[in-house]
């Protein structure tokens, strides 16, 4: 047996490390030295390579599909780069038609289906974060899943959500925000299969929404439908 | 079939800031890291949150990964299953009750579980079968279950110093081994 001197001491101190074992203010007190110790960060390395082995046995298992939109949200909750050009798409000529399709179904709570797997997320949010809205849409249910995070309508006046499919200039709404934060809206299936690569927008509109069937107000926030 | 190649790439793209990577390294990866996350939590909710507190650091933490000399795998199980241990430990704080450590005790690693390994055994592994038995299974029960030394202490019914000098010796026999 060799004697313990302090390397076999840091030996065992780094496999403790490793196996997550030192309370605390141990484990700061290690982790200063690491900093300016590369043989230290050597001997810890050399742990987790072998420890890991150990993790062969764990069985993968998919995690739910929202949670990978809700990671995304956390992490890419800045305004979209493309609302600038959007901004000036919906501000621009192309309001002229888009009358009709719109059909907006508010689904009660209690009809909410259960096990929402969206496909395709947007984050809309306006440029100084005062409106943020984040949109999930599952395709086999034919929801499209809205959560407001930040921000509601001015005063007397209203939330209009419209989509612009990919390709297309002309916005189409989707119908008027509710109160409540969250809501569950269906997408009529004509419309359903233009969310894929479109944008979705909300602009500010009379109360019971735009009457030429093309974005009237402000367009406070938007963002690109990107699949998950 | 992703190879290591594959998640090194992705890792280094993630790493400048490319989201559509960041979205294939988590198809690759997620599934794994979530059972990494389930066996040291056990419990769904938690299980969750860890895996959105691992890849928001490994978003973070991508391009620095280059210069620690990791195994792509080895970086992404590591920092996930650190992850979870902090939030198991934030927990089991001021919680530990003798049934709580005899529930624990009860929801111990199997010989079953333990013997799934596969059938290509790995150095620690082999290492791992020159020590004692019961002191082996409590170096496994601190990595894969992530166990402290007091849940340690409490499941092989001994003293807390013991415990921690069983340990210590077993780490440096198996770096004795594991040199070899």
């Amino acid at each position: 047996m060799t004697p313990v001197d302090d390397h076999d001491d840091d030996v065992a101190l780094a496999g403790e490390y490793a196996l997550h074992l030192l309370d605390a203010q141990a484990r700061q007190a290690f982790e200063d030295r690491l900093k300016d110790d590369p043989a230290l960060r050597r001997l810890v390395a050399d742990w987790d390579q072998h420890f890991v082995s150990l993790a062969d046995e764990i069985v993968p298992v998919a995690p739910p599909p929202a949670l990978k939109a809700r990671i995304h949200k956390t992490l890419f909750a800045t305004p979209a780069k493309t609302t600038a050009s959007v901004w000036r798409l919906l501000m621009g000529a192309g309001f002229a038609a888009a009358l009709g399709l719109a059909v907006l179904v508010v689904l009660p709570p209690t009809e909410l289906p259960d096990g929402f797997t969206p496909a395709f997320t947007a984050e809309l949010a306006a440029e100084d974060q005062s409106l943020v809205v984040l949109a999930s849409y599952a395709p086999d249910a034919g929801i499209l899943r809205i959560d407001r995070q930040a921000g509601s309508a001015r005063p007397g006046r209203v939330l209009e959500l419209w989509l612009i499919a990919d390709g297309s200039s002309v916005p189409v709404s989707l119908g008027v925000l509710p109160d409540q934060t969250a809501t569950d809206i269906a997408l009529p299936p004509a419309l359903a299969d233009s969310i894929a690569g479109g944008t979705l927008a909300i602009s500010d509109e009379p109360p019971g929404g735009s009457t030429t069937g093309a974005p009237t107000g402000d367009v406070l926030a938007a963002g690109p439908v990107v699949s998950i | 079939m992703t190879t290591r190649q594959d998640v090194e790439k992705m890792i280094a793209q993630v790493g400048l800031g490319d989201r559509a990577a960041f979205s294939s390294l988590y198809d690759a990866t997620s599934a794994k890291l979530f059972g990494v996350c389930l066996r040291i939590l056990n419990d769904r909710a938690e299980a969750e949150d860890a895996l959105q507190d691992a890849f928001v650091r490994i978003w973070q933490k991508a391009g620095s990964y280059a210069a620690n000399g990791y195994s792509p795998m080895t970086w992404l199980i590591t920092l996930t299953r650190n992850l979870a241990i902090d939030k198991l430990r934030t927990r089991k704080e001021g919680s530990v009750d003798i049934d709580e450590v005899h529930d624990l005790s009860d929801a111990g690693p199997t010989p079953e579980a333990a013997a799934v390994a596969s059938s290509e055994r790995s150095q620690i592994d082999g290492c791992l079968d020159e020590l004692d038995a019961d002191r082996a299974d409590a170096v496994r029960g601190a990595y894969l279950e992530g166990h402290s030394y007091n849940e340690l202490a409490a499941r092989h019914d001994v003293p807390l110093n013991t415990m921690r000098t069983w340990l210590r010796r077993s780490l440096a026999k198996l770096k004795e081994c594991l040199s070899r």
